[in-house]
């Protein structure tokens, strides 16, 4: 079976970890425990009319990806999940930023943004119409771990564009 | 550099004990296919089964080579352990080496929990701290109006009664006549029409009630009819000559018609300003003659109504528009509310009023309104403007009671209309083909109507947004238009206002412009 590696990168308490416990093993937890070093999952996907591929999804401690030890857990991955936070607007800077510092060493990758947190988003600062702008560069998806709405769209649209 | 001599044997046994306690290190040599060759240590300690282990240690090096050396630090084991992991080349093949780190996790996740968990409530807090200012000043505002309000609402009860014993007082005095004259003459539908007038009268107060408890902002909206000015007379004669009559005072109403078409009018505030005048003059007149000129001329209806009463000095002038000003006109128990509402009435209608009195001789008001017909035709919603037809509108609430009574409105309104159930196939269906109106309910089981709201937005949805919500606070509706809802309308609907929503949500589509959907809170 095809096996891709896909990091999830953005600031820490975004829910990165939240996410791929949703999409991996349907669950969530409110309580924030920060993430040390890295963990790995891994899913099947299965893609319309395709081979299933499986997934190993690197969840990266917050910041980890912009220090030096951060670039090695890129090392190998062929998707990047942007996690930022609906409600805090500089979490969205913060996705962006790692980006374009991942870009550098991962030219090739391939790239969605997740805006979580959706179930609150009577308390988001991250307004409609920037993403609406942001669409123009990347995929974009609005998501809820907590809810599970649009979680399985982000990770299905990046395995539809990893290569056959 | 001197070569470092050999630590003494016993030391070295004692560190390696020490280290490879603490470490439990494991090595896993692998032919250069992952053919696992030898194996030292525990792999249960990290969760490493024989049949899933080795796939897990395979995926951490997915996209890796296999021939130089690499580190992997806190990795994370499915049994939740976690090690630092070496891959160490030995050509043709490579080791795989994990020490644990769990002690050093633990100590650093502490730390950074701290960390994190005072950056994240520090966030929270900040928003919290600006949301109590607004709120405290918010109340400081509310706290100032309540004061005003409650000195009004004080003074209202107090005149209620006074408001409606005159009204009340002819109603029981035609109700005494009505029983005398049944067995006798036995004009007895006369006597039935004076009760049915005195009730309107006594509505026309409690629309008064209803006017004030509006508040100035609060301006409803008119609603333009043609007026029968000559059945406005007679019924103005009939509610008022008894009452003049009964204190001795003529009374006449007299009308002048030069236009050729009926003036167009909200009815009921019309009626409201020339009963509140006429009402105020029989109060104060205990003598002479009060007259009531209707002249309906040059497209402008003018009002004039003079009294031989106490009339009004020159220092009161301005306070008997005040509700519930005292000793406006002298020796009264209290103006009450009739001057204050037929002010602001006049005002909403662009009209003009003017007083003119002399103490002890009478007083005069003279009213002009302009025709309304034009002014309103925006304003007025349902019956002036009627809707374009075929436009679609997208109606989404969990109600289906509710779901059909906004589809029933809308298509009574000329709409083309959709319904969905929830969120998920709002956006579907707004995605599929985008409707120019969306009218959706907040409060919906799942992803809230709000979230709907910013999706369509963010996918560059352009048409009207409307949210229907049962919470009327201003936060909720700050909420839905960050979300991009161009109106905000709360439950219970009232209908003239959501004509009138639906009305402005088109004219807005018209001018291409969604001044909402931009905004920031
Ligand atoms: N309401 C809500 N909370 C979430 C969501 N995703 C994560 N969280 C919470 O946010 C906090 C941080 O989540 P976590 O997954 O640990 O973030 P990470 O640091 O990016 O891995 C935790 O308390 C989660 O319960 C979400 O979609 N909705
Ligand atoms: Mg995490």
């Amino acid at each position: 079976m095809r096996t891709h590696k896909l990091c999830m990168l953005g600031d820490f308490g975004v829910g990165k970890t939240s996410l791929v416990a949703r999409f991996v093993r349907s669950t969530f937890s409110a309580k924030y425990l920060t993430t040390v070093g890295v963990k790995v999952d891994s899913k099947e996907v299965a893609l319309p009319g395709r081979e299933p591929l499986k997934l190993v999804v690197w969840d990266i401690a917050g910041r980890g990806a912009l220090d030096g030890v951060g670039e090695n857990y890129l090392r190998g991955a062929s998707a990047l999940l942007l996690v930022a936070d609906g409600t805090r607007e500089a979490s969205l800077a913060s996705a962006l930023n790692l980006l374009m510092q991942s870009r550098r060493s991962l030219p090739n990758a391939v790239v969605a943004l997740a805006v979580n947190k959706l179930d609150l988003v009577d308390r988001w600062e991250v307004a409609p119409a920037t993403l609406a702008e942001l669409r123009n560069t990347l995929p974009v998806f609005e998501t809820s771990a907590l809810s599970g709405d649009g979680v399985e769209a982000a990770f299905a649209d990046l395995a539809a564009r990893l290569a056959p | 550099m001197t070569p470092m001599p050999a630590l003494p044997s016993a030391v070295e046994d004692y560190l390696r004990d020490t280290l490879m306690r603490r470490a439990h290190p494991l090595l896993l040599s692998f032919g250069d296919d992952w053919q696992l060759r030898e194996l030292h240590g525990d792999p249960a300690v990290y969760g490493l089964d024989a049949e899933h282990g080795l796939r897990e240690l395979q995926d951490l090096f997915i996209g890796l080579p296999l021939d130089g050396h690499q580190d992997l630090p806190f990795v994370e084991f499915s049994n939740g352990r976690s090690a630092h992991v070496h891959l160490i080349a030995d050509a043709p093949g490579f080791h795989v080496l994990l020490l644990d780190a769990e002690e050093e996790r633990e100590r650093q996740r502490a730390q950074q929990q701290l960390g994190h968990d005072a950056v994240l409530t520090g966030h929270e807090q900040s928003k919290a701290i600006g949301r109590l200012t607004e709120i405290r000043n918010e109340l400081e505002r509310q706290r100032a109006s309540l004061e005003e309000a409650n000195a009004l609402k004080n003074a209202l009860i107090a005149t209620l009664s006074h408001e409606f014993r005159t009204p009340l007082t002819s109603i029981f005095g035609y109700l005494h006549l009505l029983e005398r004259r049944l067995d006798g003459s036995g004009n007895a539908a006369q006597a039935l029409q004076a009760v049915r007038r005195n009730a309107t009268y006594l509505f026309t107060l409690a629309e008064n009630l209803l006017e004030y408890g509006r508040g100035e902002s609060g301006a409803a909206l008119l609603n333009p009819v043609e007026v029968d000015l000559t059945l406005l007379a007679r019924d103005l004669d009939a509610m008022f000559r008894p009452l003049a009559e009964d204190k001795g005072v003529a009374f006449r109403v007299d009308l002048l018609v030069e236009e050729t078409a009926p003036p167009v009018f909200d009815e009921v505030r019309l009626r409201q300003i020339v009963v509140n005048l006429l009402s105020n003059a029989v109060r104060y007149t205990t003598k002479g003659e009060i007259a009531c000129d209707l002249v309906w001329r040059d497209g402008r209806l003018s009002i004039d109504v003079a009294d031989s009463g106490i009339g009004i000095s020159a220092e009161f002038r301005d306070s008997v528009f005040k509700p519930f000003n005292r000793g406006g006109q002298s020796g009264s128990k209290g103006a009450g509310l009739g001057l204050s509402i037929v002010r602001r009435l006049i005002e909403q209608m662009r009209g003009e009023l003017r007083l003119e009195s002399e103490l002890g001789r009478g007083t005069r008001f003279r009213v002009e309104l302009p025709p309304l017909a034009r002014a309103a035709a925006k304003s007025a919603a349902s019956h002036a403007a009627p809707f374009p037809r075929g436009v679609q509108a997208l109606v989404v609430d969990d109600d289906p009671d509710i779901a059909q009574l906004l589809e029933v409105l809308l298509i009574d309104l000329g709409f083309e209309v959709r319904v969905a159930e929830n969120a998920s196939q709002a956006i579907a269906e707004a995605t599929r083909q985008p409707p120019d109106v969306l009218l959706i309910d907040v409060e919906l089981p799942g992803l809230s109507g709000n979230a709907a709201v910013f999706q369509l937005r963010s996918h560059g949805y352009r048409g009207r947004i409307v949210t229907l919500s049962a919470t009327s606070t201003g936060d909720a509706r700050d909420a839905s238009l960050r979300a991009g809802a161009d109106h905000y309308l709360t439950k219970p609907l009232n209908l003239d206002q959501f004509v009138g929503v639906m009305q402005r949500a088109l004219q807005g589509e018209a001018s291409g412009q969604n001044p909402d959907a931009d905004r920031r809170g």
